[in-house]
């Protein structure tokens, strides 16, 4: 026993003193190690700072974005009203006449009971709120197509409608077909073929329009 | 004799215009529209374009001519082809008849009414005052 004790003791000093310089150097290597986790968590503690204020600069940056966007979508607003608003004023300017002239209007067309029926109105009254056969065939156009005025077939389509039965009536009665303004006032030019197809007007087709009228003289024009 | 020719100058246009006046306004009869449906008018393009040219009585300066104006609004529906399509009914007509009647009667009807509303207050006034 004691031999296995010395050749054991003379093993452990020559084991101990590499055990020793083993245990130093892991001692060494464990204070380094310490010493890197130390400040390796001190770098992770800055890190989580940062993290932190990143995440405020966020926020910050999204709640602009938000303020900027409610912004531009109340200037949109403004300036869309504003247009309309501009619109509107344009129309108005465009339309604008004189309270005058509307009156004047308002007095022609109710006197004369174009519009409003006459207060003592029955139904068998022949008045109405439209041009009568008679009326219409004692104008201008019905004039035109009196066979005695030489048969000029007019230009127009609607003498198709009293075409050869009209009263030899002369000048228009009726304050709907002209009056003193109306003999300076031009219709808008065209030249005269409405057979074309539109863009712009057309010309009327003078022979077209007699066909129709001849079409029609036959008939009656009663329309009730 | 009206001649071709002198729709060129300003006479012929100022004739043409009176024309167009009073051709416009009789479109505000319905049995004047019925009429020319049924012998086909509405059928042929070139009056087709002619009744889109009147529509140049809406502005006002020609507007103010216009004795009937309801005639404007049947120019606006003839523009549709549907309407002129149905036109060729007699009872389509007489039904447009009916109504433009009717609601020509619209203001004698109200100051009617109000009238006898008035005659009826002025009564209870009477007797509520003996």
């Amino acid at each position: 026993m004691l031999a296995i004790s010395r050749n054991q003791k003379l093993l452990q000093s020559g084991e101990e003193n590499q055990v020793l310089e083993l245990l130093i150097h892991r001692d060494g290597e464990f204070q380094e190690l310490m010493k890197l986790a130390l400040n390796q968590g001190k770098i992770h503690h800055e890190m989580q700072v940062l993290e932190k204020e990143v995440e405020k600069r966020d926020s910050d940056i999204q709640q602009l974005q938000k303020q900027l966007k409610e912004a531009e979508q109340i200037l949109a607003t403004a300036v869309y009203q504003a247009k309309e608003k501009l619109k509107s004023i344009e129309k108005a300017r465009k339309g604008a006449i004189s309270s005058e002239e509307i009156i004047k209007y308002a007095h022609r067309i109710s006197a004369s009971n174009a519009v409003c029926a006459p207060l003592t109105w029955v139904p068998g009254d022949p008045r109405r709120p439209y041009p009568t056969d008679l009326e219409m065939r004692s104008g201008l156009l019905g004039q035109m197509n009196n066979p005695s005025t030489n048969g000029v077939n007019g230009h127009l389509p609607g003498d198709a409608l009293a075409a050869g039965r009209l009263p030899d009536v002369l000048a228009p009665q009726y304050p709907w077909q002209a009056s003193d303004m109306a003999m300076s006032m031009l219709p808008p030019n065209h030249s005269h073929d409405f057979l074309l197809e539109p863009p712009g007007h057309n010309k009327e087709n003078e022979d077209d329009v007699e066909v129709m009228s001849t079409d029609s003289s036959s008939s009656s024009s009663d329309s009730d | 004799m009206i001649l071709l020719s002198s729709l060129l100058d300003d006479a012929g246009n100022r004739l043409r215009f009176q024309l167009e006046l009073e051709f416009v306004q009789c479109l505000a009869n319905p049995n004047y529209l019925n009429f020319l449906a049924q012998r086909g008018y509405f059928k042929d393009k070139a009056f087709v374009n002619y009744l889109k040219y009147l529509l140049y009585w809406k502005e006002p300066e020609y507007a103010k001519y216009l004795k009937y104006p309801q005639c404007l609004h049947m120019l606006e529906l003839l523009q549709y082809e549907h309407f002129r399509k149905e036109l060729v009914n007699a009872q389509c007509a007489k039904f447009i008849d009916e109504q433009q009647i009717l609601h020509w009667q619209h203001y004698s009807r109200k100051r009617m009414r109000l009238q006898q509303a008035l005659a009826e207050q002025q009564q209870q006034n009477n007797t509520s005052g003996k």
